[in-house]
């Protein structure tokens, strides 16, 4: 087996799949990344640009001057003579030459936000070459046949989401940008008629397409638009027109445009002018991203399933036997994909965007939702209350220990004592909830009549910030005891009663045949049971909706209540879907805690066998 | 003496968990003032009338058969995509299947409150909101059955399949003629979990369902709840109502509950 031949054979007979599929994956991610932030970077320059050309304008025009574009532009211009120096590297600039003496505008950039698909090139690049690296390492022993597709429908599909998501953030700086020029046009515009302009001198100040109020029914004189957008504009209703700037849909892209209506210079001529400005959108730049995700994309996979079906289409027994296998699998791994791991994906882009029920438009707000909820505090008490009442789970589990170890041996009193301890935790929970509501009633209920017999007096057991929570975990404990007794005694069981009799011949206590024998013996039951008592605590709802309603004063309200009324009852479908990914992050990781403490503790014993 | 004391520790723990439906039945039989009269524990004359006011005042024979409805087709659908699945895991070999058998199982990581937003839009945009088929959909599979059945195929012995596979027997006919009569108690035992999770799954239906017509029995007792806020003895009554098939069920089928969570504890 480990004869160099052998080792030469499987090296050559191991196809690189995971190696080409990272690399395509790598390529799709940086084109797209970079696809989308070279659309961004254009529209800046030319934003710049567009505002050096008015500032020229404005330069030139007779009694406006460095004064005027000093208005226009604020701080971000400084005016130099062309002769003197100008044009310093990387400066945006416009040549005003038509007057006397030539001198350069130069204007500071555009600011810039901050640009995550740029900046996410080189560590999302670097995770790529990782997973290649870890997906190549050399093995000890030649891979089983595998599908190479588990693997890259993953990173196709983190490729479509970045692809998509960098998009989307390209649409959003863009239409920031085309938003930010209508208004400096509008500025220029009007600077230029406050210095006695007329409003076609004013138009081409600000270098915009521009009609006289006759001119809006005739759209093909609004010749720098594309004429569906002219058509857009003209068919607006009059009134949303003289409302200053506003966004029409056209072409598939959104225009940002605005009208003004302009003083005449001497404040005599009627008709007042009104000038038409439409900036363009943003679709001709950064729509080329999604279809290029998506023939990535498509590309590995189809690459994944022949390179799949290839090597066993050589071997048709095996590709017999996994076309039958599949046939038993298809129902539960459909089900699955269309409502468990599809929903995930869903979810988690539910949450990039502002998402309402009863509203049609769900506009992308990239990592918004979360940094909302993680500086809501009523999202973090929620959390901690979930936190709290997971604490009942090791007291549930030492009530449930001991009852296992009470009827241990004892055949009959298992089984008579299992249906009164079963039961709570089978049964309707909403009954149980209205039950021991009546139970802890504050006046009436039983539990304050007996406990005032004996002079307590009365418990405000759910109708206070203080104990509702801990009454809360007291009735879990109740329900959950029975189930977690049943898996301690199946436990207990599959210990031999040698190592018991042992120990006693060797002089050992109950307490140290306990330490010694029964908790080792049960580890993994006792583990199996925390975890996913745990996992089930995360997720309580039936208790606190019936009993409590998060109350009092929010001391019962806990994360899937929360994320249930943050849902159904305001309507925050994306505010959500993100608190329950962060849910779902927490109890991931307490999971995998749990996971890691016991590997580490299985090691420790390998060394000691 | 040790084995008295432990009789008594039992005892009291008996009592502790059976005394809440003792009450609630105690009081489901009580007047409705009755029942505010400090010391009272038993009600001074049975008040059976409790029953059918209760019951009448709102539809539960409706909410009884949406929950019955519903809680069958989810008991069948996990049957029949478990044991298939879960065949399929035990004795078929194929590239990838301890992997992918892991990607099933990290699902049952996976808060349901996560998927159940996705679930409802995707409910409500095929238009099957306060229905049943959207009611039911959702959960025609569980893992932890497949898990289940993938865990006692293994412990069968592979002799009988070998003899079925010389007599020429496909995958799918050993699967129907010879694993899955052998394998009649975990199928047992699934079917009941099913049930009971499907009877008490108050979260999806609460969302899912609009009308009164189509409440599942969880729902409706919690919108009973708060419609008699302090009508203690109907709202007891209901409770017994809801309890009991389950507790009947739990009576006569015990064996199976308890094998189940052995099979699963057990690795």
């Amino acid at each position: 087996m480990n004869g160099p031949v052998e080792r030469a054979r499987h090296r050559r007979g191991r196809t690189p799949l995971p190696a080409i599929a990272a690399a395509a994956t790598a390529l799709g991610l940086a084109a797209s990344l970079a696809v989308a932030a070279n659309a961004v970077g254009n529209a800046r320059d030319r934003a710049t640009g567009n505002d050096a050309r008015m500032a020229a304008a404005l330069w030139e025009l007779p009694g406006a001057g460095a004064q005027a574009v000093a208005q226009f532009l604020g701080n971000r211009v400084a005016i130099q003579a062309a002769e003197a120096g100008g044009r310093g590297p990387g400066e945006y600039g416009y040549e005003a030459g038509a007057l006397d003496p030539v001198v350069w505008i130069a204007i500071d950039p555009e600011p810039a936000s901050p640009s995550w698909p740029a900046g996410a090139t080189v560590p999302a690049l670097l995770a790529v070459l990782l997973m290649a690296a870890w997906a190549t390492r050399r093995r000890h022993h030649p891979p089983p046949p595998r599908y190479p597709a588990t693997t890259s429908i993953l990173t196709a599909a983190l490729l479509a989401l970045v692809a998509v998501a960098a998009a989307r953030w390209a649409d959003l700086e863009l239409e920031d940008l085309s938003a930010a020029h209508v208004s400096h046009a509008l500025d220029a515009a009007s600077i230029a008629s406050a210095t006695g302009a007329t409003p076609a001198t004013a138009a081409r100040v600000a270098g915009l397409p521009w009609a006289t109020a006759t001119a809006l029914d005739r759209p093909d004189q609004l010749w720098t638009m594309p004429r569906e957008v002219a058509r857009a504009i003209t068919a607006l209703p009059p009134d949303l027109r003289a409302a200053g700037a506003y966004t029409i849909q056209a072409n598939g892209a959104t225009y940002h445009a605005a009208h003004a209506t302009l003083p005449t210079a001497s404040g005599a001529a009627p008709p007042p002018t009104t000038l038409h400005l439409a900036f363009l959108g943003y679709q001709e730049t950064a729509a080329p991203t999604i279809p290029l995700a998506a023939t990535t994309t498509a590309t590995i996979l189809a690459l994944n399933l022949i390179l799949f079906l290839l090597p066993l289409s050589a071997r048709p027994r095996t590709l017999r036997r996994t076309l039958a296998a599949w046939s038993f699998l298809a129902p539960a791994a459909t089900l699955l994909l269309l409502f468990t791991f599809g929903p995930l994906l869903f979810s988690l882009w539910i949450s990039l965007h502002e998402w309402h029920l009863v509203d049609p438009a769900h506009p992308f707000t990239g990592l918004d939702n979360y940094r909302d909820i993680l500086l809501d505090a009523t999202w973090w008490s929620a959390i901690r209350n979930t936190a709290v009442f997971t604490l009942h789970v090791p007291a549930a589990m030492a009530v449930a220990l001991a009852l296992a170890l009470l009827t241990q041996g004892s055949r009959r009193a298992i089984r008579w004592a299992r249906l009164a301890l079963f039961l709570p935790g089978i049964t309707s929970v909403v009954a149980i909830a209205v039950v021991w509501k009546w139970l802890l009633n504050d006046g009436y209920g039983v539990v304050n009549q007996a406990l005032a017999r004996v002079g307590i007096g009365p418990v405000a057991w759910l109708t206070s910030p203080d104990t509702a929570l801990p009454s809360l975990m007291l009735i879990s404990v109740w329900m959950v005891v029975g189930y977690q007794m049943v898996v301690f005694q199946a436990g207990l069981a599959a210990i031999p009663r040698d190592w018991y009799d042992a120990a006693r011949v060797d002089g050992a206590g109950p307490l140290q045949r306990f330490r010694h024998i029964t908790l080792p013996g049960l580890r993994h039951t006792l583990f199996f049971v925390l975890v996913t008592s745990v996992i089930g605590s995360f997720q309580v709802f039936g208790l606190v909706y019936v009993m409590t309603e998060g109350g009092p004063l929010g001391a019962t309200d806990v994360a899937v209540y929360h994320i249930y009324r943050e849902a159904w009852e305001f309507l925050r479908f994306g505010n959500a879907a993100a608190m329950s990914w962060i849910l779902f992050a927490v109890v991931f990781a307490a999971t995998w805690l749990h996971f890691r403490l016991l590997e580490g503790r299985r090691d420790e014993r390998r060394a000691y066998a | 003496m040790r084995s008295a004391a432990r009789t008594a520790l039992l005892a009291l723990a008996c009592a502790a968990m059976a005394g809440p439906f003792l009450w609630m039945a105690a009081t489901s039989l009580m007047g409705q003032l009755e029942v505010f009269s400090p010391g009272r524990i038993l009600p001074a004359s049975p008040l059976w009338s409790n029953y059918p006011e209760a019951l009448t005042s709102q539809p539960f024979a409706r909410y009884f058969l949406n929950s019955l409805v519903f809680a069958v087709a989810v008991v069948a659908g996990q049957v029949a995509t478990a044991t298939a699945a879960g065949y399929a895991f035990a004795r078929l070999r194929f590239p990838g299947r301890d992997r992918i058998f892991m990607v099933f199982l990290a699902t049952m990581m996976v808060p349901v409150v996560v998927v159940l937003i996705p679930r409802f839009l995707m409910i409500d945009a095929v238009g099957w909101i306060d229905s049943y088929q959207g009611l039911i959909s959702t959960e025609l599979v569980s893992v932890w059955g497949i898990f289940l059945m993938r865990q006692y195929f293994r412990t069968l012995p592979r002799d009988l399949e070998d003899a079925a596979r010389v007599d020429g027997a496909g995958h799918w006919r050993i699967f129907w003629s010879v694993a899955l009569p052998l394998a009649k108690p975990a199928v047992a035992t699934l079917g009941l979990f099913a049930f009971v999770d499907a009877w008490k799954n108050l979260l999806w239906p609460l969302l899912v369902t609009r009308s009164m017509e189509m409440r599942v029995v969880e729902v409706g007792i919690a919108a009973f709840h708060s419609t008699y806020e302090i009508n203690w003895p109907y709202q007891m009554a209901a409770g017994v109502v809801a309890v009991l098939p389950i507790a009947l069920l739990f009576l006569f089928t015990q064996r199976y509950f308890v094998r189940g969570i052995q099979l699963e504890g057990i690795r």
